[in-house]
């Protein structure tokens, strides 16, 4: 636990340089949440009650997923850090450490998703209560299963994000794809557009696909969508993805450790 | 000194002609030279340009999802929503392919590498802009004018030679009001020393218009996109005139007519702001 909390305090001492970005981030989201609810606003004045989901809960889910982004911002994962430290060709010192590698970018990662969470995430939240419909846990139960959902959904995140960072390793520069894998993961995680309404096929796709553990299956149980034995099957496929993510990623490390070995000598 | 391109016509008797062919032919100078640097890397050039295909695909299938799920936005059908976010992606192409790296001009800034711009003898600005062609505004290209012949055959639009002519102005407005908007944002890193939040604020804001009809938000928010930072006259307001949709902003559909001049004005104020920007930091540098 005590490495979690110094890379928590190493982003709070980064982030407190520059006090006035911070005001500017937190602009930003509100003008992110503000779109999505007169959005949904807009659209169930047209069709009031839409798929089974009240208007409230509608407006709930687009808030959090707004302000989720601020921690689950696909930029700002592992693979940033290790295109970073590849490019710079300082990704020797971190091999030097007496800290096993992944087990070291998921101890970074998560302090400073804690740090985001505090400082960016929830100050969020707390304006969108204020002024924008934003409503608490549908239930106490809801509530807690989500915390445990949300942490499952930051692994499966992490878990991708260091595959892509594998991936810098052999092309040296991920910028480009980044672009894309940004947008694609934002769509198949339901980030602003529920997968209930996803049509045919790609409704099918997205619900295979690991994506949706990250915002969608955390969300729904929150605004009560999913309850009960639904939520826990929810849990159960966040598992199975993190188990087979964990497992690639390892096997895509100990490949690139023996390349990177080998180059350095 | 005396054999650097132009050096002859600036000597000349039409000084001020001279220097405007002069500076063209430095920027296409430098750009070539940024092309051929960038060719070296080909996968990155063809990765980035699919990536960004993907990334306006991925944002007009939202927008297709939720108009195609409740039938329309405020009125807005499917197509005449991919119209207006083309007619933003147009513009904006023009803006990333050229202009894009106004935003880096911090890294300049905070690295002193600005300097070498100030010592040589052609304008900075050139010498900056020619820096860099970003060739991932292809894939705007490509997105924007699929998305424009596509809605305009989907809505049975019969245009005329003014409609046309006002789609070309709208484009080129909506490009001048971005890059001023960014230029200016940019300029501040000559007072903070750091923009580049503001700029991604700015960009959010602007992406968020762009992509919803405005007429959807709240009246201070419809102020804000209107006067303050006008990003609504880049895709909104000249939408609402080529479509015939002027009624859905009240008594102000006329404002897409301003457009141009909104553009105009702004690019002059980023202008000046940059003159007074460099003076500066000409003057505190050393």
């Amino acid at each position: 636990m005590r490495l979690f909390w110094s890379f928590t305090r190493q982003a709070f001492h980064n982030t407190a340089v520059y006090r006035f970005e911070f005001w500017l981030q937190l602009f930003s989201v509100f003008f992110m949440m503000y779109s999505v609810f007169w959005v949904w606003k807009i659209l169930y004045k047209q069709s009031p009650g839409a798929f089974g989901v009240t208007l409230e809960q509608m407006v709930t889910y687009g808030i959090l997923g707004m302000a989720l982004e601020t921690i689950f911002h696909p930029g700002r994962g592992p693979q940033t850090y290790i295109t970073e430290q590849i490019r710079s060709g300082s990704i020797d010192t971190d091999l030097t450490k007496p800290l096993d590698f992944h087990v070291h970018m998921f101890a970074r990662n998560f302090g400073e998703t804690i740090f985001r969470f505090g400082t960016l995430a929830m100050p969020s939240l707390a304006i969108g209560y204020l002024f924008l419909d934003f409503r608490l846990p549908a239930s106490f139960t809801n509530g807690v299963v989500f915390t445990i959902s949300l942490f499952l959904g930051f692994m499966v995140l992490f878990s991708l994000n260091f595959l892509l960072g594998m991936l810098s390793v052999v092309t040296l520069d991920i910028r480009s794809i980044s672009w894309a894998y940004n947008a694609l993961v934002r769509f198949f995680a339901g980030q602003m557009v529920p997968l209930w309404l996803f049509p045919g096929f790609v409704g099918t796709l997205a619900a295979v696909l690991p994506f949706k553990s990250i915002y969608f299956i955390p969300l729904s149980i929150y605004i009560g969508k999913m309850n009960g034995i639904e939520a826990w099957q929810g849990i159960g496929f966040q598992l199975i993805w993190i188990a087979v993510l964990l497992l690639f990623g390892r096997l895509a490390w100990s490949k690139v450790h023996t390349r990177l070995v080998i180059q350095g000598g | 000194m005396a054999d650097w391109p132009g050096a002859k016509s600036i000597r000349g008797s039409s000084y001020k002609e001279g220097k405007v062919i002069e500076t063209v032919s430095i920027y296409l100078k430098l750009i070539k030279i940024s092309m051929k640097s960038r060719m070296q890397y080909r996968a990155d050039f063809f990765t980035g340009i699919i990536s960004v295909i993907i990334l306006n695909a991925v944002n007009l299938t939202l927008i297709g999802i939720l108009v195609n799920r409740f039938a329309h936005l405020n009125t807005w059908n499917l197509w005449e929503m991919v119209f207006l976010y083309s007619l933003w992606v147009m513009g904006h192409s023009i803006y990333s392919l050229l202009f894009w790296h106004f935003n880096t001009l911090e890294d300049y800034l905070v690295r002193g590498t600005f300097d070498q711009f100030l010592i040589r003898p052609i304008g900075v600005l050139v010498q900056f802009l020619g820096r860099e062609i970003q060739y991932m505004g292809i894939g705007d290209v490509i997105v924007g004018a699929t998305g424009l012949v596509l809605s305009y055959s989907k809505l049975g639009l019969n245009w005329g030679m003014f409609e046309f002519s006002w789609l070309i102005a709208a484009i080129l407005s909506g490009a001048i009001i971005e890059l001023a908007l960014a230029w200016l944002i940019a300029c501040l890193s000559f007072w903070t020393g750091r923009s580049v939040t503001a700029y991604f604020v700015m960009m959010r804001l602007n992406l968020m218009v762009q992509q919803y009809p405005v007429d959807i938000f709240g009246t201070w928010f419809r102020v804000l996109v209107t006067g303050l930072i006008p990003v609504a006259f880049i895709n909104y307001y000249p939408t609402l005139l080529l479509l015939g949709k002027t009624e859905q902003a009240g008594g102000w559909g006329w404002l897409g007519m301003m457009s141009p001049v909104v553009a105009l004005l702004l690019l002059a104020l980023a202008m000046l702001v940059w003159r007074i920007g460099i003076k500066r930091y000409s003057s505190t540098g050393s």
